[in-house]
Formats: C-alpha cells, structure tokens, sequence
C-alpha cells in the first residue's frame, strides 16, 4: 500500500517537473524563471560562499550593518529565551488546533485521494499512515525552505543541515499533533461532545495554567523594575525565570524537546538533542495510530471546500475571500435605464464586504473629525507627539491605499474575466465595459483615501520653518487637492492592472494558477508585472507632476501659495482625465478584438 | 435573420472552422451536430461575437456582427453549456443587472411570467450558491430570454438537466422559434434533433458535411435504404470518427 502511495507521490512530482521544464519553452514562462530564480538567488544565496569574493560597497554596508547589531556572543546568551519562547509559541499553535476547528476538522485529503483510497481495500490505519507519508512531501520541502531563511541567524549557531533536521522535527511533530487532533475531536463528536463545550474545556484548562502561572509568579518572584531592563541578560533573565519554572515551565518541557535539534548550537547538543525529540513524536505518532474513529466524511467535506476555495481562487478572486452564502439587498436602487456603467458598479459592490457603503464612510469620517478635535485640543507634549505619530500613519496608511490598492481590490475585470465570454455578449462598447468594470474599486479605494487624508490633514500642523511656509489654508488646499485627484490615480493604476489582463490574457491565466501549477517561474511573472506597473504609472504620472511643479513655481508669486495650488490642481486633474479617458478608449478597443478562445488558453 | 458566409476561425495554424455559410430565418431551428472537435463551439461564438472570426461576414438581424457588434449583440442571445453565473447575486438581481445592460424598460413585468414558466421563482432570492445545477441553468437561460431576443445560440443546452428539465428545455426553444426566433443550437444528442430541430448541419474537421432539413439530411445518406435511423445517419456522414 505505501509503495503505491510512494509510486504515487514519485510520478507526480517527475512529471510536475517535467511540465515545468517543457513550459519554460514558452517566453512567458521563461521569463518568470528568469526574474524568479534571480530574486531567489539574491534574497537567500547571494552570501552563500561570498567570504572569499569582492563585493565593494555592498559587503562594506552588510558589515557596517551587523557591526551595528548586538554580537553574537550576546545574542548566544539568550538562546534559553529563545527555546523558552519558541516552545511557548508551539504552545499557542497547539491551543489553536483545539480551539478554532468548529465540527469535525477530518483529516487532509485532496478529492483526487478521497475518491481513489477511500473505496480501496485499505484498513483505517493504513489510511491515516497514507496521509502521514503524503504529508512528508510537503514537510520536507517546507524544512529546506525555512532553513534557506533561518541560515541567516548565525546566532543561533549550528549549521544548514541541524537546521534542515531541526525544522522537519518542528513540522513533523506539529503535524502529527494536528492528525491525532484532528481524530480526538472526530472522536469527541462522536461521543455527543459540542464544540462549544470542547472549547470552554480547553480555554478552561489553559486559564488554569494562567492563573497558577500568576500566582506563582505573585508568590515567588517579584515584578519587574528598572534592573531587569537595564540590559538583554537581566531582561533574559527575568523572562526566563516566568517561563522556566512553575506550571508553564512544566508544560512548556516537552515542546522545549521538540525546538532542541534546531536551536543546538553545535553537533554534540544537537545529537544529545535527537532523543527527547523522537521521544516526543513516537509518543505522538503512538496516539495518532491508536485513534480508531471515523474521519472519512469530515475528510471528504473538508476536501470538497478547499476544492472550492482553489477553484475560486483560479477565478480571480482572494485567496482570503469565504464564499458568501447569504443573499442581501443592492447596494442602491437599480433602474432598468441609463448609463449601463452603473449595473457593473452595482454588481460589483454587491461581491464586496458588507461594510464597503457610504454609511460606513461617513461613520469613519466622523469619527475622525471628533477624535482629532480632542487631539487638537491638546496642548501637552505627550499629546502632540501623539498627534504627529496619527498623522504620519495616516500619511502612510494613505499612500499604502493609494499605489496598493489597486492589487487588492479587484472587484474588476480581473475578477470578471472567466465570464469574458458572457460579457462579450453584451451589447456595450469595450471602454463602457471596462469603465463599468473599474467603478467599484475606484470608488473604495478613493473612499479608504479620503478618510486618510482627513485623518492627515486635521492631526498634522507644521512647525518651524514649513509652519511659515505652509499656511493653514495652503494645507488645506493640498489636501483637498490630492483628494480631488485620488480617484484618477486609482483609475490609472486600475487600468494598468486590468489593462495588463486584457493586453496580456495569457499571462493573467498563468498567474491565478495555484498549488502544483505555481512555482518560481510564476514568482516570477508577479515580480515582473508589479514592476511594469510601477514604471507605467510613474511615466503616467509624470507629465502632470511637471505641470504641476511649474504652474506652482511661476504663479505663487502672482496668486499666493493657496491659489496656485488649487490651479495646478485642476491642471492635474485634466491631464490625469484625458489620459483615463485615453486609457478607457484604447483598452475598450483591445477588449472588443480580445480573443478569449485563444488567448486564455494555458 | 441569421446570415453567414465564408466564416473561418483559425486558432495559429490550425483551422477550427472553414470556410462556413449558412442562414437561418425566423421560425427555424439549426442543429449543428459533429463529432468532438468538429468547430461547433468555435462556430456559434463567432457567430455571437464572443471571439473575432478569421474570415467571412456574420449577420444577425441584418447587422454585421464584426463592423456594427453593439446593435447585433441587442438582438441575440448565447447560452453556453455551463452556466456563467455570479456568485454573489440573486436570481432577482441576476435579472436586474441584465435589464439595466440592455435596457429592458419594463423588465419586472417579463421577468415574472418567465421565472414561472422555468419554475425558479419561488429561489428568486437565491444565491447561485444555493441552486442546483439545473436551476443555474434555468437562471442563465432567463438572463438571456429578459431582452426577448429574435436571435439564440445555445451550445449544448441540455447538459446537465433532469428529464422533466430537458422536456421544458425543448418546450421552450421550440416556442421561441415559433415567436419567430431564429435558433442555432449544437449538441450530441441526436433525440433532440429530430424532436426540436427543423434543420441540420453536420460539421467535422471545421467543414460542412451536409445541410438541409432533416429529411434532406437522410435521403443524403440513407444511399435508398429505409427506416435508417438518424444515428446511422450521422455516423455515415462524419465517417464514423473523429478523423
């Protein structure tokens, strides 16, 4: 039985690989490859070997860099902390996987398995050690994965291959906990237990251990004061004393056990640390086998969701997005007449969160205005550096809507385009449809601004010399001005995205592939896509921004600042205008002559 | 009222559809029939416009599909074989949206009787979601009947459906072309040809076989014998496969 499944696993991955390959004969692919692989080879194995090399500059910065870190010596010290810890936070991920399932989580099979295994003549158990053996698939490329990032951390000392054990123990022994988890609470379901009563057991179990941790901690050891944080090692040394000793240090050993061979710094801790650890996952390995209870049909349900979610995914829709399975009423009232550009509008909001509405928008606006009047109120030092610190984050939270954005909404055309065929039908001229397509996000994405501009605008007040240079109304008509041109720099950048669809369908059906069909090739094709984006909306955005430079320099000496901001603003807005409009015409034709037949094939 | 000469659709250097011309008039429904890979989805979405046909000039209700799609699109409707739904509107706002891109004035009014006659409207306020297959269909199928369209394309329209749904499915076409629509649809399943179709068009390799009604069809290839059924007929014509 586990030769087939080893058969299986084998032939699918050679000729996944093999797939792979003879794809990178299309320049598609080939390119992604390209770009992909030579990100991967910067990100993690550009210091590889490169001791002995020259890299100028770059190497002097790297080393000026990690001069300026604690050393490692200092950093070895607090490898206790770090087990204590790490082995706290495996503690968290194992409450978890008691707490969040809400029936039966089932065990992970794909459809595929389900339908081939289940009717198999094949025992229980050799069911469970099928999807045991399936999993170390994935555990074993995970482990080379996080250690190609955790060989960064010298301080933790060790070598690449400890690491690459360390993190298959770590992976291993957390995925069978979730396996004898997950055939615990089929059990207890079984039996009549409810999950809300599942739940107050756990959540009951682990206040307990809180409240002996507390008072254990009131009892014997005293509260912190300035000492203990006048340096790493007395700070060490107080946390390793909450977390070594009483009841959660008793708790926390045998998860201590399983970090052991990843934190050893050398080969003699990381032998030593061998034992306690396959202790552990024999222990756990054990109560997987022993669990004899029915998991077939929460398998098959829990199969038929990720089914689900991956095909919606391939649809264009996030990874994130949960099926809605509620209907509710329109967002506004639709009238059978007038500008078809507003049934995609409509329709569009309808697939977003509920929470996406003018209601909403002004409740935040409000919110903001009476927040920031007590902000502004106060005149105390703490107060305004508080202000300044909420403005710079509503600064920032702005722009990350604004040049963001744009990727993460997209309730477009790119989350329309499996219906291309349907939407060809329609009676409507491509830029129609395409205008129609970009309202929604527009719209959320000017919305979610504007409330950052707000925020920006009442809690940050220049002082010293900008104070003389920006007058209150100067930045108020900034303000206003970026707000008047948000919606047309989101239409820009959306029409790039969507835009990119439509010019380069082929490419966009690659990059909705998810699971055996990504990889680095596809990586790849992302990295170059954001990058075309950024070089377009930058070539897009320059014309105005030079206009607007100019028209601000040769009249503010005519008008006053506040004038000539508001001129250049309505500048902005006209070249920003005429190139959606262009945008909108050219791409509306380029969808009109789109063969999705051919194009969106793979 | 459907009008096509030398239609070809070449995808690279194959060539999915050659050389096609044919014509069908108010009242009469078009079978096209073939075997897999014959060019019959290919042929009815340049015909709907949904992809740019290589050569050859489509008309529908006199207008060229290619030089004037917008009022040609006005007057036809496609039904693909599996319903293209969205998963976060209703039944209700399925039509709601249709109405509002064609501009169907009074589209309350017709959406009513048309969700009883496909026997949905007790789900108009349903999710896609929550529908079955066959519902979807119906769904679909009233999205595309909202605008009274003269010309319809349906490509394999009875995938899916349950026996009372195949006989309601046939109804309906079969009305619809006696309102005075022009109908093509494809399909494999030869029954229904014989019992909606007054026409046929045997497509393989992207070629026309044969064309006529279907009494036409069989005198062409019975070769005199008598009580040959249609499926003898077929496979005579594409020469029994795919190739």
């Amino acid at each position: 039985m586990l030769g087939a499944l080893l058969y299986l696993r084998l032939t699918s991955l050679k000729n996944q690989l093999i797939s792979r390959a003879k794809r990178l004969r299309q320049l598609k692919y080939l390119l992604g490859a390209l770009v992909g692989g030579a990100y991967v080879y910067f990100l993690f194995f550009r210091n590889f070997g490169g001791a002995s090399g020259s890299r100028g500059a770059a190497r002097t910065a790297t080393t000026q860099a990690l001069a300026a870190l604690p050393s490692s010596e200092a950093l070895a010290q607090t490898l206790p902390l770090i087990a204590a810890v790490s082995a706290l936070l495996l503690l968290g991920i194992v409450i978890l996987a008691w707490v969040i399932p809400s029936t039966t989580p089932g065990l992970r099979f794909t459809e595929a398995e389900i339908a081939f295994l289940f009717p198999a003549p094949i025992s229980r158990r050799a069911l469970i050690n099928c999807k045991l053996l399936s999993s170390q698939f994935s555990i074993l490329f995970t482990s080379l994965f996080f250690t190609l990032i955790s060989n960064r951390w010298t301080f933790l000392g060790g070598n690449a291959l400890t690491h690459a054990f360390g993190w298959w123990f770590v992976l291993s022994t957390l995925n069978l906990h979730f396996t004898g988890a997950a055939l615990t609470l089929s059990r207890l379901v079984e039996s009549g237990v409810s999950p809300l009563r599942r739940r107050l057991t756990v959540l009951g179990g682990l206040a307990v251990v809180v409240g002996l941790t507390v008072a254990w901690v009131w009892r014997d050891l005293r509260a912190p004061d300035a000492e203990d944080f006048a340096g790493v090692a007395p700070f060490t040394a107080y946390l390793l004393g909450l977390l070594d000793h009483g009841v959660l240090g008793a708790l926390l050993v045998p998860f201590k056990f399983v970090v052991g061979p990843f934190l050893a710094p050398d080969a003699r801790t990381f032998l030593l640390s061998l034992a306690p650890a396959l202790l552990v996952m024999v222990a756990h390995y054990s109560w997987v086998l022993r669990m004899e209870t029915s998991f077939e049909e929460a398998s098959l349900a829990a199969a038929e969701k990720r089914s689900a979610r991956l095909v919606s995914v391939r649809e264009g829709k996030s990874v994130f997005a949960s099926a809605r399975t509620q209907a509710r009423p329109g967002p506004f009232y639709l009238s059978s007449s007038g500008r078809p550009e507003l049934a995609f509008l409509w329709k569009n909001l309808l697939s977003t969160a509920t929470y996406f509405n003018l209601r909403v928008l002004a409740t935040a606006a409000a919110i903001i205005l009476v927040g920031s009047k007590w902000f502004l109120s106060g005149t105390t030092p703490d107060i305004r550096a508080a202000r300044v610190v909420v403005g710079m984050i509503s600064l920032a939270a702005g722009a990350y809507v604004l040049l963001l954005g744009p990727h993460l909404a997209r309730q477009d055309l790119r989350g329309d385009m499996p219906h291309a065929d349907i939407l060809k039908t329609y009676p409507l001229r491509g830029w129609e449809l395409l205008l129609g397509q970009i309202l929604t996000p527009v719209a959320i994405l000017t919305g979610l601004t504007w409330l950052c501009l707000l925020g920006a605008a009442l809690t940050l007040q220049p002082t010293g010399r900008m104070a003389l240079l920006l007058t209150p109304s100067g930045q108020w008509a900034i303000a206003l001005g970026i707000a008047a041109l948000t919606p047309f720099v989101c239409a820009l950048q959306l029409l790039i995205l969507n835009g990119a669809t439509i010019i380069f369908p082929a490419w966009f059906h690659s990059l909705r592939a998810v699971g055996p069909g990504g990889g680095i090739e596809l990586m790849g094709q992302r990295l170059i896509f954001v990058f075309g984006q950024f070089i377009v909306i930058l070539t897009a955005l320059l014309p105005a921004s030079l206009a607007a430079f100019a028209l601000i320099f040769a009249t503010q000496w005519l008008i006053g600042a506040t004038a000539a901001i508001a001129l250049a603003t309505l500048v902005v807005l006209v070249v920003l205008a005429g190139e959606v409009w262009c945008a909108l015409w050219w791409l509306g034709e380029r969808f009109d002559r789109l063969d999705v037949s051919s194009e969106l094939r793979p | 009222m459907i009008e096509v000469s030398g239609l070809t659709k070449r995808y690279g250097g194959f060539t999915a559809v050659r050389d096609l011309s044919l014509a069908v008039q108010p009242g009469e429904v078009l079978g096209l029939v073939g075997p897999n890979g014959a060019g019959k989805t290919s042929t009815l979405r340049c015909l709907a416009g949904i992809i740019p046909a290589t050569a050859g000039n489509v008309r529908i209700a006199g207008r060229d599909i290619s030089t004037d799609p917008v009022a040609a699109k006005r007057a036809l409707a496609f039904f693909p074989d599996e319903p293209r739904l969205f998963d976060y509107l209703t039944i209700r706002q399925h039509l709601n949206f249709v109405a509002r891109i064609y501009g169907v004035a009074d589209h309350e009014a017709i959406a009513g009787p048309l969700l009883e006659e496909l026997e949905i409207a007790d789900k108009a306020d349903q999710l896609p979601g929550e529908l079955s297959r066959g519902m979807k269909q119906k769904l679909a199928i009233a999205c595309g009947l909202l605008h009274r369209p003269s010309v319809m394309f349906f490509d394999e329209p009875l995938t899916g459906l349950d026996p009372l749904g195949i006989r309601r499915m046939k109804d309906s076409i079969l009305k619809r072309a006696r309102e005075g629509a022009a109908v093509i649809l494809s399909s494999h399943l030869l029954h229904l040809l014989q019992e909606v179709c007054s026409h046929v068009l045997i497509l393989k390799k992207g070629e026309k076989i044969a064309h006529g009604t279907l009494s036409e069809i069989s005198a062409q290839f019975a070769n005199g014998e008598s009580g040959v059924s249609l499926e003898e007929i077929f496979i005579r014509a594409t020469g029994g496969s795919e190739h």
